[in-house]
Formats: structure tokens, sequence, C-alpha cells
């Protein structure tokens, strides 16, 4: 068997990554179990933007039969910022859609909160991404996690060294939190979906901009920390279009025409992963979080609506993150 | 007809009527916890005729200083110290206030560094993780301690040890500010302009943005004139034109005036946004406040046009 350079790097990568999952899993740190014995997802058609992404997602959540009756909803969005023709962000439309199902279904509030990490001027993104016109005609109100109030909350998993985090009160007292990412790979986290878009609720008034010791301490690690402490109740990922290669800013459009709906954070990831043409076994957040946070197995995930479809090609990703790409006639998918 | 006196009177009326009990301002309206960002934007913005709000947010601020020397990023905060340390040391500056309080923000400045400082991450940088293009040896401050330098509070240091008395560390506190320029020119955008502090990753350019560019440039105000400083007023008189949210347009008016290029159709439209819609977040309401002043030829940054 000839090994080029790039198949030695690749390998040599994986075999690194493996190394530091193998440590990451090597003591439990985590003080909270959230998995449950089965999780649920399902994978729902949408061909752009433009459809009635209302009714797709109203039929998507009759599928999980959710009781938020009085109950406020928290929809936090992927908002980094705002470079024009680029797919950065969580479509508006999606959320909008999102927030008048919730609304339908009982919930007592919904607000839409984030952080973003790059950019200060979170009204800037707001406005410029669409954002800001789309939710003042819902009138469905907009928090900014990064000037919020912030409560000291003590971390349920140990994987930074840190052993609390400032959290912006929305979040500490919502109650029904949902992840909203878009899905895109990462030039740092190999992916970032509904758990890597969760660092937008660590407040950059405390931690700065962008937020700095999160990477210091690790990005897995910190996922996983995060995660543990704010509990994400469900997931709705667009991957209407999604973004491939430099993400999570510089990458490339990749349309996958699906909507993907979970009610495990770790489920969701991994079944994302398997449409990007990633192995979620090794992309180390999920590999840990599925101890505790979730399932990341096929065989503990009950797969609504449409099933998992292997791309052709797995996602560009930049050189360091290869070796999560599977070639699916020789790796196969677990 | 909007009128930059009426919006600015407005705004000075929101921002009294915000401050809590205690004398500091939250970022958000509706919130009870004080915060230091809006607290020394709002000082700053006050008329020297609101006597009292002033003497409240002064005896705030010195009342939470960490022991250390440097201020917290909001009440409750641990007293490690924060990117916002620089601002309160400015803003005090402005209002006259010296002293030990002053004395010790300052020594905490000059000890305060970016972690790319450190021979170990420099080496870490310049061999194994070399995707953002920067120098490590030229370095700021971080937004807290144990992360590295970015542009916000290099450039609130900056700000606030261009304007303060040298004492005893006449030669540290040149190094530093030396260094800090040096860091900001490093990090650049290529099309001019900053972002929070990666001007290239992955060998792609990452776009500026308007805030960060707008504080930049206020605290390099004074440098010898450069192509650096030339192209990043070029870029944010452009991004100017089609931006409309308060907080960068009302940044980007103080820095403009600063530099003295024109500002009167930006004034027009931040007077329209202030106007048309109430701004919740306590910080924003202090910037619009003191780039509204700029109408009236006074800049609260140190420029009087």
């Amino acid at each position: 068997m000839k090994v080029d350079r790039r198949t030695f790097l690749a390998g040599s990568l994986g075999l690194a990554a493996g190394a530091a999952t193998t440590a990451l899993l090597a003591k439990p740190k985590y003080h909270v179990i959230r998995r449950r014995a089965r999780s649920r997802v399902a994978i729902l058609s949408a061909g752009s933007y433009s459809e009635n992404l209302e009714q797709i997602l109203r039929h998507g959540l009759e599928l999980f039969h959710l009781d938020i009756r009085g109950k406020p909803v928290l929809l936090k969005p992927n908002l980094v910022d705002y470079v024009p023709g680029n797919h950065i962000n969580t479509h508006p439309l999606l959320v909008s859609a999102a927030a008048e199902c919730f609304h339908r279904l009982g919930a007592k509030t919904v607000l839409v909160g984030e952080g973003p990490g790059h950019q200060r001027d979170t009204e800037l993104v707001l406005i410029e991404s669409g954002f800001a016109d789309q939710l003042r005609q819902q009138r469905v109100p907009f928090v900014d996690l990064n000037r919020d109030e912030l409560v000291e909350r003590p971390l349920l998993a140990n994987y930074t060294g840190m052993k609390s985090f400032w959290l912006p009160r929305t979040i500490v007292e919502s109650d029904f939190v949902v992840s909203m990412p878009k899905v895109k790979a990462h030039h740092w986290s190999g992916v970032t979906l509904s758990m890597k878009n969760m660092f937008g609720v660590v407040p950059g008034a405390k931690y700065g901009w962008p937020k700095n010791i999160l990477h210091w301490k690790g990005i897995q690690e910190s996922i996983l920390d995060i995660c543990a402490t704010v509990p994400v109740h469900f997931v709705i990922a667009d991957a209407i279009v999604a973004m491939e290669g430099n993400g999570p800013l510089n990458g490339d459009a990749r349309p996958l025409n699906r909507i993907i709906l979970a009610d495990d954070p770790v489920a969701a990831d991994a079944t994302c992963a398997r449409l990007m043409g990633f192995d979620p076994d090794r992309i180390v957040h999920i590999r840990a979080g599925a101890q505790f946070l979730g399932n990341c197995s096929t065989s503990r995930i009950d797969q609504l609506a449409e099933p998992v479809c292997l791309p052709e090609m797995p996602f560009q990703t930049v050189p360091e993150f290869e070796y999560l790409r599977v070639n699916n006639h020789l790796d196969g998918l677990t | 007809m909007y009128d930059p006196q009426r919006a600015k009177h407005l705004c000075s009326e929101q921002l009294i009527a915000r401050q809590l009990p205690q004398g500091g301002w939250p970022f958000n309206s509706n919130a009870k916890q004080s915060a230091v960002e809006p607290t020394a934007l709002a000082l700053l913005a006050l008329s020297s005729n609101s006597v009292r709000e002033r003497d409240a947010a002064i005896r705030f601020l010195l009342h939470i200083q960490n022991p250390n020397g440097s201020w917290p990023a909001f009440v409750g905060d641990d007293g490690e110290g924060s990117g916002f340390t620089g601002l309160v040391l400015y803003v005090l500056n402005c209002c006259g206030v010296g002293g030990k309080a002053d004395d010790r923000a300052i020594r905490w400045l000059l000890h305060s560094r970016g972690w790319e400082s450190h021979w170990l991450w420099k080496w870490k940088f310049r061999t194994t993780d070399r995707h953002v293009r920067f120098d490590p040896d030229k370095f700021g401050w971080p937004w807290m301690p144990e992360t590295v330098s970015w542009v916000v509070p290099t450039s609130y240091s900056l700000l606030a040890l261009k304007n303060c008395i040298p004492g005893s560390q006449e030669d540290l506190l040149q190094f530093r500010i030396r260094r800090g320029v040096e860091m900001l020119y490093d990090r650049t955008c290529p099309q001019g302009g900053w972002n929070a502090g990666n001007g290239v990753v992955y060998g792609r350019p990452l776009a500026p943005h308007p805030d960060a560019t707008a504080i930049a440039l206020l605290a390099l105000r004074g440098e010898p004139a450069n192509h650096l400083v030339t192209a990043s007023l070029d870029w944010l008189e452009r991004r100017a034109q089609v931006c409309s949210a308060p907080w960068s347009l009302a940044w980007t008016i103080l820095a403009l005036n600063a530099f003295r290029r024109a500002t009167q159709p930006l004034i027009n439209r931040l007077t329209a946004v202030v106007q048309s819609d109430e701004i919740n977040d306590g910080a924003t309401l202090a910037v619009v406040s003191m780039a509204l002043t700029c109408a009236s030829g006074l800049n609260a940054f140190g420029v009087h046009s």
C-alpha cells in the first residue's frame, strides 16, 4: 500500500486525535448524566429557504410530541458575523419559523438569544443578516447574551479545570433551550454543530471577544463543560445550506437541503456529522459527550422522517481535520 | 427634521434615568447588575452639569476597583482584572481623578500582558500554531488574564497609558505603549481596519469591524501618519455608508471626527436612529450620546474640532 505524505499526515492527526480522545475518556469528569436510553432524530427535507419552513418544522416537531406548554423557550441560533454572500449564520427564516412553531405549541414565551464570539456589535449582525427585521415583524424579543446580567454557576463537568462559569441570567432561567446551529466545518474544532453552538452562551462581557479562555482551556473540553452545565433540550440544525472547508467564517457553501431535529444534542451532532461524511467517533467532543450527554451510536438513535444519507463526497475541511472524513467505500459508518 | 442636540439631550436623560442606586450602569436597561464598560462610557458621556450622577459614578468605580489595581468586568466578578481596566483609568483621568487608585491601575496595566509575550507561547505560535497571522513579539493586553492580546483591550489600555502622568516606571510605560502600538499595526486586516484581532486565518483575510477599527484608531491618535492608519480610516468611511447599527455608527463618528474627517451625514443618520427607536443597551446609549456631541464640535476622546 502506497502511503503519500498527505495520507501519512492525515493518519498521524487521526492517531493524535484518537490519543486525545482516549485521554479525555480515560477518567469520567462529569457530575451529571443526561444520556437517555434512546434518542430521537428527524431529518427533514427542505429544498431552499423560500419553502414553507414553518410547515416543514411543524410536521417535524409533531414527531417528537413535545410538551412545552407554559414553558419559557430560548432559541439559540448561531450568529457569528455578517459577511455578504457567506452562509455563516443560522438562517433568520428558519429561526422565525421555529419561533412560530413553539408559540403554537403553547410556550409561555419564546426568546431568541445569542452572544457572538467575534463581533462585539451584535445589533450590527442582527440588522445586516436580516434577523432584526424578521424578529421585529414577529415581535420575538432578542437577548444579547454577551451583555446580559450574569449569574455564577458551578460546572457540572470538569474537562477544562475551571470550577464555574458566569452565565447569562436568560439562559439560566430558560426551561427549554433549543440549540439552532448552522451545520459547518470549523477550522479549530472540526465541526460546529449543536454542542459547539453553545459557546454563544458564554458571555463576552466577562470572557471577551473572542472568548479566548475557552480556546486556552481546550475547545473540545470547553464544549463538554458548557453542555454539561447548560442543558440543550432540543436541536434544530440548519443544513439547508451548510458550510465546508475553512469554517466558521470563510468556508464554502454546501447545500444539504436538510433540517435536523433531535431531542439530544449528541445524537443531533452525530447525525449531522454523518450527513457531512464525517465519522462522529473521531470528533472528540461527540465521542466524549456520548458517555454522559447523549447518544452517538446509531443503535441508540430512533431515526424519524428520512434516513441518514451519506454524501457522495465528504465535506472539505482544513488539513488538520481531514481524518474526520470517511471514505464511504473503505471505512463504512457506525 | 432630526436635531442632534435634541437627540443628545434625550440620550442624556435616558442615561441619568438608568443609573443604578450604587452609581453604576447596567448593559441592559432592565438589569440591576452594574457593569464596568457602560459605567465608564456613561461617565464620559455625561456633561459636567450632571454633577451628582458623575460623582456617584466615580465613587462607584473607585469602590469596585480590585485590590490589585485592576477593574472587574461587572459587580460580583472575580478580582483578577478585566480588559476594561484601561477604559476606566482613561475615563477617571479625563474626570480629573488621580491619586492612589490611578497609580495602582497604572501599575497593573504595566504588568498585564497577552500570553503570547511569554517565551513558551511565543515558541508555540512560531512553530506549531501558525494558522493565525501575527507576530507574538508584538503584544498588548488581553480581555482576561492567561489569554492573548486583543485589539479592544489593547486600545483601551493605550488610551489610558498615553494620557497618564508618567511615574517612576517611565521606561516601562514607554515600552508598553510602543509594543501596544506595534501590536495594533501587526493585527490590521489586509484591507485596513481591525476586527477582534485576527486579520488573516488559514491564509484567508477576515473582515474588519467598525467598532474595533474606530477604537483602535482613537488609541493610535498622535502616532506618526502611515498607510495603515490611512487605509483604516478609508475603510471606516466606506463601511459607514451602509452602517445603521448605533454602537458601530457612534464609534465610527468619534474616530472619524478625531481624525478630522467628515461626519455630519453620519451624525444625521445616528440622530434619526436615536429618535426613531429607544436604545436598550447602556453602553451603546453612552457612546451614541458622545458621538452626537461631535455635532457641536466636542469629542469626548480628547479632540476639540
